[in-house]
């Protein structure tokens, strides 16, 4: 389906569009910049990816999930995603850190949607950092308990 | 679309087993998504369901009020006769008045239903199904689909058979179908306003919708006490239950006599509806939509002129050439030259004129005249400065005396 007709029946009100303090964003899982907007909006075009946080070990290297929308261009690689499936979307857990995770955001785009592709690695970044920090304190911690 | 999209069959016992490979979707689904008219046939056929009610036509006018005119110090609105009580001489009647009836009284024959013209009615359940055939607004009405095998779903008719109410829940949750009925359980909650006391107490969510085919159907009762779930024969789809709220992508779960049924229903693009008559598919006004794949198709792209850089007409601020270096080589690229020259030339010429010496003599005399009378000047100051202090001493020295004298 078309991501232009979707945006029209779409953007004036979907489940997840919050609307706070004059802003409009989206908690749409495949929106990484989290606002409300056609391009960014994920789950109305073919190809998207969403870099989600999951709350795990801490012994998990990252606690990041990488869901990919489903496309015809990627069966393949869709089909061997083992995580959750869905019909929408692929779940690739990030395990073996942010580059190789990078890369399949890369691919996923290719040349096209410069600014898409910077957005999710901007977050998976972001949520790379963040876990690393986590990670940190709580191995700190439980040193800290064991003495 | 050349080729007809295909839809698998699922066995009811099994979400991973497939009876029937590969269905072609009807027709229906291939409406073009018409949200204006889902909205305008939604918000009048919502009001059909209505109950006339009405205020008591005698609500505020059982008073004999008559207004007291002018003359009497007080507002000319009518006034409740009589004496002995506190209502007399009370204002009565006018909707501004407290007690008084309300303008425009509710009536019962109030138009309470609206009528919509068939063909509209038609086109608004044919874009709901096609709707509830696309993940993305099936996602963007709010139903939990991550673990739902396909959608649409189609399921065999076993499910028809269904008298438990267990066999039911099963059934969803093998269907990935159970997590939109959480959502229903975990969101049901109290209605804000006076319905709570007029029997609506709590305001619940719409979950998934069963459509079935046969009559003799027992799976209404077995679907009866799921929160959220609506059963409902095909031959009576209810865009008030397709297109719940005005909103499109309702999440369907098809029986497949129920999904093979949908060609006869509503026809297809080659051949008018059997059942509803007369009735021909709405057809798209542009059969591809996608603007992003027409505009970069090498059709269009072949014929198209190259994308034309933005010229800069000019700077947003303007530059004095005449005191800018830069601005001035921009307009004249010969600026920069003529200044080397110059510079070089007064180089040159700086250690042979006369006139520069002259005037180098000049500078240097006057300096020396200035350095001069400054010197003067300062010793000048000098001397004024150690009288001065001369003097200081000499006074203090003598009060000193004086006071050591006494």
């Amino acid at each position: 389906m078309s991501q232009q007709v979707l945006w029209e029946v779409v953007k004036g009100n979907n489940a997840f569009l919050v609307k706070r303090n004059g802003l409009t964003l989206s908690t749409d899982p495949f929106n990484n910049t989290g606002v409300q907007t056609y391009s960014s909006t994920g789950f109305i075009s073919k190809n998207a990816v969403g870099v989600a946080p999951t709350s795990g070990k801490v012994n998990q290297i990252n606690n990041i999930n990488l869901v990919a929308k489903k496309s015809t261009k990627f069966q393949q690689a869709d089909r061997k995603a083992k995580n959750t499936q869905s019909v929408y979307a692929s779940t690739l857990a990030v395990k073996h850190g942010v580059h190789t995770a990078s890369r399949v955001i890369r691919k996923r785009f290719g040349t096209s949607r410069l600014g898409l592709q910077k957005a999710a690695l901007r977050k998976l970044v972001k949520l790379n950092r963040a876990n690393s920090v986590r990670r940190r304190n709580e191995i700190a911690a439980a040193k800290a308990q064991k003495k | 679309m050349t080729s007809v999209p295909l839809v698998s069959v699922f066995s009811a016992d099994d979400s991973t087993k497939v009876t029937a490979k590969h269905i072609p979707l009807p027709a229906v689904f291939q409406t073009p998504i018409r949200p204006d008219i889902v909205s305008f046939v939604h918000t009048n056929i919502a009001k059909n369901r209505r109950q006339a009610h009405a205020v008591n036509p005698q609500a505020g006018m059982q008073h004999s009020a008559e207004s007291w005119g002018t003359g009497r110090a007080v507002a000319r609105i009518p006034r409740v006769s009589g004496s002995g009580t506190h209502r007399s001489g009370q204002a009565a009647f006018g909707n501004q008045c407290r007690k008084g009836r309300m303008s425009l009284p509710i009536k019962v024959w109030r138009r309470w239903h609206r009528r919509v013209n068939i063909k509209q009615k038609r086109h608004a359940a044919a874009t709901a199904v096609a709707a509830t055939g696309i993940v993305p607004l099936v996602l963007a009405r709010g139903h939990r689909i991550s673990q739902v095998p396909q959608i649409p779903l189609v399921v065999e008719d076993k499910i028809e058979s269904y008298e438990k109410t267990t066999d039911a829940l099963n059934f969803l949750k093998r269907f990935g179908a159970f997590e939109d009925v959480q959502k229903v359980v975990s969101t049901k909650v109290v209605r804000a306003g006076i319905s709570k006391q007029r029997g609506k107490k709590y305001r619940v969510r719409k979950g998934p919708l069963v459509v079935y085919f046969n009559e003799n159907a027992k799976l209404l009762k077995a679907f009866r006490n799921v929160p959220g779930v609506e059963v409902v024969n095909v031959t009576r789809l209810n865009l008030l239950q397709l297109a719940p709220g005005g909103q499109l992508g309702r999440f369907v779960i098809w029986t497949q006599s129920a999904f093979a049924h949908l060609d006869k229903l509503f026809g297809t693009y080659r051949y008018a509806s059997v059942l509803k008559d007369g009735y021909q598919l709405l057809r798209p006004l542009l059969t591809n939509p996608d603007l992003a794949r027409i505009i970069n198709s090498n059709q269009v792209q072949e014929k198209v002129q190259p994308a034309k850089t933005t010229k800069v007409l000019h700077e947003v601020q303007k530059k004095n050439p005449l005191k800018n270096t830069k601005a001035m080589d921009r307009l004249n690229p010969y600026a920069k030259k003529q200044r080397a020259a110059a510079t070089a030339a007064i180089k040159a010429n700086t250690k042979g004129t006369k006139k520069i010496k002259k005037n180098k003599a000049l500078k240097k005399a006057s300096r020396a005249a200035f350095n001069k009378v400054s010197a003067a000047l300062n010793d000048a100051t000098k001397a004024a400065v150690q009288e001065e202090q001369d003097i200081k001493v000499k006074y203090f020295s003598v009060q000193k005396g004086a006071a050591q004298a006494e």
